[in-house]
């Protein structure tokens, strides 16, 4: 048989990447449980705190801020790992089990695409999340935008790509779709409720002190530390982004080295 | 392609197989599952490596991931999985699939090829288990591939689904694409195949075009032995095993003429005289089975 020359037709990587994104897209939100668990968690989560008065105190030990204040960035940051950690990592045991990874890899697109369509998508839906909470926390809960915006879009973006890289590196670990869902749930709502996402912790308690181990509570800060009131604080959190960029390459390392595109079950 | 084998752990799935498949042609793998069949097409798809041997698909080594883009790009292949995006609708993944290949065919003429023309608008998840899987085999066709690995395309059709699925392989076959096929149906490789490997504990125990594959052109001539005709009076060489005689020839029509002139001759009765051709089912369990040449 004989080579011919091939690359005559085909769409520019660049092109492959921005209809990735749009599959992504339209897959992401015609799926109900990815929706939900993203982008209605966060929303009815700051909305029920609200309404409810859990979020209508004040902080005294956070330079007495206003409780609702605190939960804005909070559930910004659970915003993010929802998206490019749980739901992701979940979606991308489901693609493997279901054989789509593998039918993906024997396809002429480059992994690469692939991965960065995946990215791109939760990059997406988290910022899209970002923009309503934000909204919803300004004309319902009168909570201004940060002083320091650019701060807060740093961490946002600095959490997706560690926790995407967190989430693909977890999605190796979990052995088949149906432990996918418990098992990262799990382990993600312990670390929020640790890392003080109801409950603000003070930095010096015993819990924050275990939850520094992780990489949850590193976001919290990195999202609050725009809001923070306090004369001395930073709106750059930059030890916490610092610990997020290790845990991101941590992650990518095992990513890289245990990631599978064929179903465990072989 | 020739000397491959795979090896997990101490287990060897597959030995020293080889063959080759001309451009245009029908291949079947035939064999029982378990016999190495999907690790030898996943070497050729280049999706697992291989411990020795070489391989060549359309010019390219499969294992090469410098060129793998370039070769998929002329590949198409069917998985045994069903394995398609839940949430997207049957245009949809075609549409993007198609965007993968430089030259696809039209996403319109493949949803009409797989007879799925109802159902271009519907999700995927609301697609029948058979309907999924033409979806799979329209996803393998649409970057108008010049060889196609089909694995098991008819495991699990009902028996109106696998006509269907023949002759899309042989509208395949007559538009020019080479494909490959393994299945452990005898019927779908003889009916499909210009060429059949079986294919058995991992090793290749006979190739050949379907009507002559290992001991199909040996005719089976059986009867009682005749009272009182002891074997050595038999004109024709044959094995006796009590009063049952066994040949087996490919020279059907001498040895048959003998010895019914024989028996005509000396009024001998021939109880019980029948003469059969192997089916490729005869041939495939001997090649398979437990007494296999292994």
């Amino acid at each position: 048989m004989t080579r011919t020359a091939t690359a005559v037709g085909r769409k520019s990587d660049l092109r492959l990447v921005l209809a990735d994104v749009g599959y992504e897209q339209l897959a992401f939100w015609r799926n109900p449980f990815a929706a939900a668990f993203s982008v209605g968690f966060s929303l009815v989560f700051l909305v029920l705190l609200g309404v409810s008065g859990a979020g209508s105190g004040h902080i005294a030990f956070l330079g007495n801020i206003r409780t609702i204040v605190y939960y804005v960035p909070g559930f910004v940051a659970y915003g993010v790992m929802a998206t490019c950690f749980n739901v992701l990592a979940i979606t991308v045991v489901n693609r493997r089990e279901a054989g789509l990874l593998k039918r993906l890899r024997l396809s002429p697109l480059p992994p690469w695409i692939f991965l960065t369509g995946l990215f791109l998508n939760a990059l997406i839906v988290t910022l899209l999340q970002v923009v309503a909470l934000l909204a919803v926390g300004r004309l319902a809960y009168h909570v201004n935008l940060p002083h320091h915006l650019p701060a807060l879009f740093l961490a946002v973006v600095v959490g997706a790509v560690a926790f995407t890289a967190i989430g693909v590196a977890a999605s190796t670990l979990v052995p088949n779709q149906d432990a996918a869902g418990p098992i990262l749930s799990i382990v993600f709502f312990v670390l929020l409720f640790l890392s003080g996402l109801w409950f603000p912790l003070r930095s010096s308690s015993a819990l924050a002190r275990i939850s520094a181990w992780f990489p949850v509570r590193h976001l919290m800060a990195a999202t609050f530390a725009p809001y923070d009131p306090r004369p001395h604080a930073r709106a750059y959190a930059w030890t916490d982004l610092l610990v997020l960029g290790a845990w991101g390459v941590a992650a990518a390392l095992v990513a890289v080295r245990r990631f599978r595109w064929e179903p465990r079950r072989h | 392609m020739g000397g491959l084998s795979k090896r997990y752990g101490a287990l060897r799935a597959v030995r020293d197989v080889s063959f080759s498949v001309a451009e245009g042609e029908v291949f079947a793998l035939l064999g029982p599952n378990g016999a190495g069949k999907t690790t030898t097409v996943e070497i050729l798809e280049g999706f697992r490596s291989r411990d020795e041997g070489h391989v060549d698909v359309l010019g390219f080594d499969p294992a090469d991931r410098a060129t793998s883009r370039q070769l998929r790009e002329r590949l198409g292949i069917v998985l045994q999985e069903l394995a398609v995006e839940p949430f997207l609708t049957v245009r949809e993944v075609l549409t993007r699939t198609a965007g993968f290949y430089p030259d696809p065919r039209p996403v319109d003429e493949v949803i009409e090829l797989v007879g799925l023309d109802e159902k271009a608008d519907a999700r995927v998840k609301h697609l029948s288990g058979g309907q999924q899987r033409r979806l799979d085999v329209g996803l393998g066709i649409v970057g108008r591939p010049e060889l196609i690995f089909l694995d098991e395309p008819t495991t699990g059709f009902d028996p109106a689904a696998r006509r269907g699925a023949w002759s899309l392989v042989r509208s395949l076959r007559g538009e020019g694409s080479t494909v490959v096929l393994t299945t452990h149906y005898m019927d779908e490789a003889e009916e499909l195949a210009d060429r059949v490997a079986v294919i058995a504990g991992g090793r290749i125990v006979a190739q050949g075009d379907p009507a002559s594959l290992g001991s199909r052109r040996e005719v089976h001539i059986r009867f009682r032995l005749p009272d009182g005709v002891t074997p050595d009076r038999l004109p024709v060489p044959a094995a006796v095993d009590g009063d049952r005689v066994s040949i087996e020839t490919t020279d059907e029509v001498a040895v048959l003429h003998r010895l019914t002139g024989w028996a005509l001759e000396g009024g001998v009765p021939l109880a019980g005289l029948t003469v059969e051709r192997a089916s490729l089912e005869d041939v495939y369990l001997q090649l398979t089975g437990p007494q296999a040449p292994a």
